[in-house]
């Protein structure tokens, strides 16, 4: 092992973050996140390092890891694009949108580009029908009411 | 009409603790101290007729009087952002815009209960609303409005935010407990109730951020004002989340028991393009469908539940004569089946196999026994699983079928939608 | 006590049990899979669902707690239909692999459906593929496909064996059981998931396509392999020799006993039947120098009985804590009080072992406390005391039984003694360096094919009837003693081991007043055994 997945820092944060609740596991979520952020994302041997500092058993962090859809177990494309497809977005041309990116990109919903560039996914309701239809961009903003141009535009 | 929390809905502007100070901010938290001693705030609470505005529309009062002071355990409150039900985006507003209204009503909702932490969950997708809620309880512990002996009353409360990593169930209350508590989502067998038994084993209140925001109000201007704002018995006022095929999709703040017409046509501007309203989900999406017919209903929770459906979550959707309720309903069935957490049978095995076969159906091939055999397997979906979400995914199917039902038996009966030939089948007035 | 009334009767039952478990000690059957009496309640199959009146929504039985005025039905029409479509649900993704599944005669999903289905399929979609003959470990393979997400293997790795191997991954119809994937499912107690398993997702690998289960006779038993004396029922095949390859038993499965081992046996226990087929000594064998010849037992036991008539102080003899009380008693008898015999050891065949704090005990002999409550110690230096008397020539013949005094892990007997004694005999059932060098082979029965007691370690006696004949040539201890007591005319009371047992209750001090546990009823399948003695609520991991 090159890095090791506790560095001091990250370690740090850890014991920050297990502070703010009455069981170890509880912080399991965020500590989740905080390796994720620091490391791209979550490989098995980081899951195994995450049981090992809440003192749950490994099986319990690969339960977690499968179960939400937010955690990355691939390294992340560079630009990721999750595409609503919930009712308001899908009476608003959703699919038309996922159709057009997909075609753009030359990959399917819940695939990378090869050069690691792109990633492109489906997903449910994100909580911004008013924008319909839209999408999350890098995991953080929200970019709609999407067109073809407007989509073109984020492109470049 | 007097706007109370969406005043501050400002588009790129959050309120700081300094403007909302200065508007009287906090004054009621620290009123609710001196003039209330709990049980007696929980009285004045239940007078305002303030109902849980996430979905379920409980009394939030006597929710409050469920939880047991003598237990020995902490008690807890865990305000519920995981905002997932679609149609629905309100509490994205509130933490994004006014978290300041919403750490106040935590305070006022604190004291209520003898809690001294607060778990706020936000779902993993709301990052901006996050980085605004974690700034604000920065801004409220500087000024002492969070931390030790807040306004000098000796009583001290926190709040942890937690987020959530992408899954609809954890905004069940049981399946939030479980994921706080850093597990899969998945809810729980009830007895016990949160109440009494909820996050680490202890009395626990969960709450809807809505919900706690309009507390400020009721504490200021009093009980009677916030209830008489409303209906009998749906007291105040509450965020739609309005969307679909409007002219002007967005958050309105309207009395309880305000006409679903007048939302889509005075406040949302009517439908776009000068096309006609064909359906409208009034109450997110586990809320059952109307027809155009039926949008003369006042949008409160016992009116709503009168007429079959539900207020829910207030996300009122809305359709117009272009969309193919095929294709509506796919998508709808089509977010329960990726969303069941897997636990109960009938939910797991009957939200995936209605999802498989509205897909056949969509693709063409379904078959004249279909429609029957989805009310069927969705007549044991609903009243057989540990949690709601089978209720709510079975409710919105049979609303579709029921009402709609001609046009699934012209899409079966031709392979596709007969929308562009312009023969839309009348819906069925149920 | 709450008072209860389910389907018309009435019932009075401890706070805190359970609806289903109330039902049952009714007789009143309420289908389920999630449910276990030694596990926590997990309420997810909804099998289970039952009418309560004043309550709108049907309710699980296994997680309502019987109520006082409670009124339960569980056998309306909503209910026939709910149980109808929840069977429908978990079988429209099931791969009905009936044809090449092991569970196939012993599947909940088959029971209830000819019980509570019987419904035609209304199946038009694919259904969704999983990971099929996944070796989780050296004991048990997974099926995905089949499996139910009842969840009752992960909360015995949770609860029972507290190993955490297995857990659910994934979200909705795309649900599987998995395990850690840097572990094995290697732990003390693995074979315990494939009993929990209503179907056959979960399935023994040493039972892999041996034999259907519905040509499998059985008989209860108790395990030989340690002091505990968990129950088991031995399941066994006559009739098809061609499946197994001969062998009569073809695999074991706990007994529920409340007292001792509950619902569990470890894996030493049930996988460590081979030994009644395999490597048997199968006719009595008589050798002089090199060459052993097959001879016939009625030749064989006058010539024991000579040896016996010698100098009985010359005369050394071995006994293990693996035989039954009767067994001993009869030996004590014959050699002690009727031959006046001075050189009787107890030994232990078995070194202690491993022992845990849940099932197994490090003393590998079933019958060690009966031994001792019998008057024979354990003595460890039995095998100095008797090599020094041999080299000093003051024994020139041993009687052995069932032992392998050559290979003993402590303190073996050299080989050089043993061939140094004029004349040995060898009484026990499985092939040994001890039985392949001595002067006489007596093939006895293992103890399936005897009836017979154990005493456990914590003084609990248990009967146990014959399973199978013996094999071959074999026979039982008792009639090797009755023989051999008519040829040297010492007293024999006894007809039968009940006779035996009858004595050793009236008369053995010891004895008297030690409670008679009754050993399991009902073999594996949990639905017909289990008096539900512990109400779920109490249960915790740690249940013994």
């Amino acid at each position: 092992m090159s890095t090791p997945i506790f560095t001091p820092e990250i370690k740090t944060k850890a014991d920050a973050i297990v502070g703010r609740y009455t069981t170890r596991r509880a912080a399991m979520l965020e500590i989740l996140r905080l390796l994720a952020e620091a490391h791209g994302h979550i490989t098995l041997e980081t899951e195994k390092a995450v049981a090992d500092y809440l003192q749950v058993p490994a099986i319990d962090v690969r339960e977690v890891m499968t179960f939400y859809t937010l955690f990355h177990k691939t390294p992340k494309a560079k630009r990721r694009f999750c595409v609503c497809r919930s009712l308001s977005c899908a009476l608003q041309g959703g699919e038309d949108i996922l159709k057009y990116l997909e075609q753009k990109l030359g990959i399917k919903a819940g695939e990378k580009t090869g050069d690691g560039a792109f990633s492109l996914e489906a997903v449910e309701c994100l909580g911004a029908c008013e924008m319909a239809p839209m999408m999350q961009v890098n995991d953080d903003e929200y970019v709609g009411p999407l067109t073809k141009e407007k989509i073109d535009e984020l492109m470049k | 009409m007097e706007k109370l929390i969406s005043k501050y809905f400002i588009p790129g502007k959050t309120l700081s603790v300094g403007d909302y100070v200065r508007e009287g901010g906090y004054e009621a938290a620290r009123g609710a101290f001196t003039r209330f001693d709990p049980p007696a705030l929980i009285a004045e609470v239940s007078k305002a007729n303030l109902r849980g505005l996430g979905g379920a529309g409980f009394p939030t009062g006597k929710k409050w009087s469920f939880v047991p002071q003598n237990t020995g355990k902490p008690v807890y409150l865990v305000v519920n952002v995981d905002e997932g039900e679609p149609g629905t985006f309100k509490d994205k507003y509130i933490l994004r815009h006014a978290p300041h209204l919403l750490i106040e009503g935590i305070i006022i909702a604190a004291y209520a209960n003898n809690i001294h932490t607060a778990y706020v969950y936000v779902r993993g997708e709301y990052t901006e609303p996050y980085r605004k809620l974690t700034q604000a309880i920065e801004e409220a512990r500087e000024k002492n409005f969070l931390g030790k002996n807040i306004f000098g009353k000796g009583f001290d409360l926190d709040i942890v935010v937690h987020r959530g990593a992408g899954a609809y169930i954890c905004g069940e209350e049981t399946g939030l407990l479980e994921s706080l508590e850093g597990k899969k989502g998945f809810p729980r067998l009830k007895p016990p109730f949160p109440a009494v038994s909820g996050v680490f084993g202890c009395p626990t209140v969960i709450n809807n951020p809505e919900t706690l925001s309009y507390l400020p109000f009721i504490i200021s201007r009093g009980a009677e004002w916030f209830a008489k704002l409303g209906m009998e018995r749906n007291g105040g006022m509450r965020l739609f989340s309005v969307s679909g095929h409007v002219k002007r999709p967005g958050v309105y703040e309207l009395p309880m028991g305000t006409p679903l017409r007048e939302i889509i046509y005075d406040h949302a501007g009517g439908i776009r393009d000068g096309k006609k309203l064909k359906a409208v989900v009034p109450g997110g999406l586990s809320a059952p469908i109307l027809t155009a017919e039926e949008i003369d209903i006042k949008m409160d929770f016992d009116s709503l539940a009168a007429k079959g459906t539900m207020a829910g979550s207030g996300g009122v959707m809305v359709m117009d004569e272009s969309t193919c309720m095929v294709h509506a309903l796919h998508a709808t069935m089509r977010f329960f089946a990726h969303e069941s957490c897997g636990q109960c049978t009938p939910c797991r095995e009957g939200t995936g196999w209605v999802n498989r076969i509205l897909d056949r159906v969509m693709r063409g091939r379904g078959r004249k026994a279909d429609i029957d055999n989805l009310i069927d397997i969705g007549s044991f979906i609903a009243g057989t699983t540990i949690c709601a979400l089978g209720d709510g995914a079975s409710m919105a199917m049979m609303g579709y079928l029921k009402k709609f039902r001609p046009e699934f038996e012209a899409y079966i009966r031709d392979g596709k939608c007969d929308l562009k030939d312009g023969s839309v089948p009348h819906p069925v007035s149920v | 006590m709450p008072k209860l009334m389910i389907d018309g009767r009435e019932i009075e039952v401890p706070k805190g049990t359970r609806v289903i478990e109330a039902a049952k000690r009714l007789g009143i059957e309420i289908p389920y899979y999630c449910y276990h009496p030694g596990l926590t309640v997990a309420g997810n199959c909804r099998m289970c669902l039952v009418e309560i009146e004043k309550m709108p929504r049907l309710q699980i039985a296994c997680h309502m707690e019987a109520q006082d005025g409670m009124v339960v039905r569980t056998d309306t029409e909503k209910i026939r239909q709910t149980r109808k479509h929840v069977l429908e649900f978990l079988l429209s993704n099931h791969p009905v692999d009936c044809p090449v599944c092991d569970q196939a005669g012993e599947c909940w999903l088959q029971d209830y459906y000819m019980k509570h289905g019987l419904y035609a399929s209304r199946l038009a979609e694919d259904k969704i593929k999983k990971h099929k003959a996944v070796v989780l470990g050296p004991t048990v393979i997974l099926d995905s496909e089949r499996c139910i997400l009842c969840s009752r293997c992960v909360r015995f790795t949770d609860e029972i064996s507290k190993t955490h191997e297995l857990g659910i991954v994934n979200r909705g119809d795309h649900s599987e059981i998995t395990i850690d994937p840097n572990r094995a499912l290697e732990n003390a107690y693995s074979g315990n998931v494939v009993d929990v398993c209503p179907v056959g997702a979960l399935t023994d690998r040493d039972f892999r396509f041996k034999i259907r289960a519905w040509y499998l006779s059985s008989g209860n038993s108790v395990c030989s392999g340690c002091a505990r004396g968990c129950n088991i029922q031995v399941q066994y095949n006559l009739d098809r020799p061609h499946h197994g390859k001969g062998a009569r038993v073809m695999r074991v499965k706990p007994c529920f006993n409340a007292d001792i081992n509950q619902w569990w046996i470890c894996d030493e226990g049930r996988y460590g039947y081979k030994f009644h087929d395999q490597n048997r000594i199968l006719q009595p064998v008589s050798r002089s120098g090199q060459t052993a010849r097959e001879v016939a037992w009625e030749g064989v036991l006058s010539e024991v009985a000579q040896k016996l008539g010698g100098s009985r102080e010359k005369i050394g003899i071995f006994v293990s804590p693996q035989l039954t009380n009767e067994e001993l008693f009869l030996i004590r008898g014959f050699f002690k009080e009727g031959l006046k015999c001075p050189n009787l050891f107890l030994l232990s065949p078995k070194s202690e072992g491993r022992q845990d704090d849940f099932l197994i005990r490090a003393d590998k002999n079933p019958n060690s406390k009966g031994a001792e409550l019998l008057g024979f110690p354990y003595d460890p230096k039995a095998i100095s005391t008797f090599a020094s008397k041999c080299s000093l020539g003051a024994v020139d013949g041993v009687i052995v039984f069932g032992q392998d005094l050559l290979s003993l892990k402590n303190t073996s007997l050299d080989k050089s003694v043993l061939e140094k004694l004029k004349w040995s005999v060898f009484i026990g059932s499985n092939h040994n360096a001890t039985s392949d060098r001595a002067s006489v082979v007596l093939p006895s029965a293992t103890y399936v094919e005897k009836e017979g007691s154990f005493t456990n370690f914590e003084g609990r006696i248990q009967r146990f009837k014959k399973v199978l004949e013996p094999l071959a040539g074999s026979r039982t201890e008792f009639e090797i003693l009755r023989a051999l007591s008519g040829l040297l005319k010492i007293a024999f009371r006894y007809q039968t081991t009940e006779d035996v047992f009858t004595h050793l209750q009236a008369h053995e001090k010891p004895f008297q007043g030690l409670p008679c546990v009754q050993i399991g009823m009902g073999g594996t399948d949990i639905r017909v055994l289990a008096e539900p003695v512990i109400p779920a609520i109490e249960q915790k991991g740690d249940i013994l």
